[in-house]
């Protein structure tokens, strides 16, 4: 076979790969840089080896942050997935009310994250916020974000889901929009039952989809900031400090570079095994 | 006599004020010179990505890695996909990135573990590059 070979796709790769290179590689280089090093500022910096890294790895911090980020992730990945699969099971596939649905699921994904989390840290104030005033003199639930650790992170964990669930509903109803109606009818003929079709049918034509939102929800769960840090900025306490949280306030807040350098790679580095360990197993038996 | 004596003194006296000037307390803060090539200090004053010989070689390794890939692929594309004993089915690049990734996770676990030196994670790393390759 004569395959024509054309290499002037190389061409239009390029932007994509000056972007990337500025803006994660160059990053990526510095910091590997700073992590073995000390500074005192001023561009001076002194050699210190691995130092950095025992240091981190063996510090009680890093393995309680390390502790809240994988709960955190963890939690916001066994209510989102199966919370956007179900959403999206139960939208409208034909008719006026799918572009309703979808603009509806669509809104809490367009507000900027900081607004988010002020948005979420007003409504869940005990005394003033709609949520909170709510769940105190309605409910009757002592219920004080600023103050109890539990109530902080049922907040975080309720913003995220109200923030992020559509993501999944978005992309598993693409998977489920994309099935042939052959395939209902087939499942009819033999008399398949809703959890069958659902099995058989629904849940293997969303797995590609499936496998890039957990695969989204993980890494930006992961790395999450901007929202926890606008809502409780890590407190009450460091009960939601979590990762990068974590990270920040040694890298701005203690200015101490080289200690956040190392986190940052081994942060990283669990990031991209996790991920990587996500899309093999998923992706193991495609053909 | 006395005078001349002083006299022919006070150039040695001179010279010694100069010299105690350059080696002693005139160099009080400052740096000694250094000659010679060290990895570990900064090739470039006071810039801000703080390159050191060390972390750029192995970025050069890394880089050089990935070179000899894509030379291979032009020579034989296709990243010669085999089923290895992971279960998993690996290209060329597959390996290098699962060597990387294990080389890393080798030095953590080892820093962690037992702390430096870590000649004993170079030692492991070695072999699991040689396992990825010759077995992944």
């Amino acid at each position: 076979m004569n395959k024509t070979w054309n290499q002037k796709a190389w061409l239009l790769v390029l932007p994509v790969v000056l972007l990337v290179a500025f803006n994660a590689l160059v990053p990526m280089m510095t910091v590997v840089n700073y992590s073995v090093q000390e500074t005192f500022g001023n561009n001076t910096f002194f050699w210190s080896g691995l130092q950095w890294f025992e240091q981190i790895l063996t510090s009680e911090r890093f393995h309680a942050a390390l502790g809240r980020q994988v709960l955190f992730t963890s939690i916001i990945l066994l209510i989102e997935v199966p919370l956007g699969v179900a959403i999206a099971l139960c939208m409208p596939k034909k008719g006026v009310w799918v572009p309703v649905c979808l603009v509806l699921m669509a809104l809490p994904m367009l507000i900027p994250w900081n607004v988010v989390g002020s948005m979420w840290n007003i409504m869940a104030l005990p005394d003033i916020g709609l949520l909170g005033y709510f769940l105190n003199e309605v409910v009757g639930w002592q219920f004080d974000y600023t103050q109890d650790p539990i109530d902080a992170w049922v907040t975080i964990i309720a913003m995220d889901v109200w923030h992020w669930t559509s993501l999944v509903v978005l992309l598993a109803y693409a998977g489920l929009v994309s099935i042939p109606d052959a395939y209902y009818q087939a499942a009819e003929i033999d008399g398949a039952s809703r959890w069958a079709v659902f099995r058989h049918i629904q849940l293997p034509k969303m797995k590609s989809v499936l496998t890039i939102a957990i695969l989204l929800r993980f890494i930006d769960s992961f790395n999450i900031y901007t929202e926890p840090f606008t809502l409780t900025g890590g407190g009450p306490g460091n009960a939601t400090t979590l990762l990068s949280i974590d990270l920040v306030k040694i890298a701005l807040g203690q200015f101490d570079l080289g200690p956040a350098g190392a986190m940052s790679l081994i942060y990283f580095a669990i990031t991209l095994l996790v991920s990587w360990l996500f899309y093999t197993l998923m992706t193991r038996n495609d053909p | 006599m006395r005078r001349l004596v002083r006299l022919a003194l006070l150039p040695a006296l001179v010279s010694g004020a100069a010299h105690a000037q350059q080696a002693g307390w005139g160099n009080v803060g400052q740096q000694p010179e250094e000659t010679g090539f060290d990895w570990t200090r900064p090739l470039f004053d006071g810039f801000w990505m703080a390159w050191t010989p060390a972390t750029l070689a192995v970025f050069a390794g890394i880089f050089a890695a990935m070179g000899v890939l894509t030379v291979l692929e032009i020579r034989r594309p296709g990243g010669a996909p085999r089923d290895g004993v992971l279960g998993l089915t690996t290209t060329r690049g597959d390996r290098l990135f699962l060597t990387l990734l294990g080389t890393a996770f080798i030095f953590l676990g080892w820093l962690f573990l037992f702390g430096q030196p870590v000649w004993g994670a170079l030692a492991l790393s070695i072999g699991w590059g040689v396992f990825c390759f010759w077995k992944v």
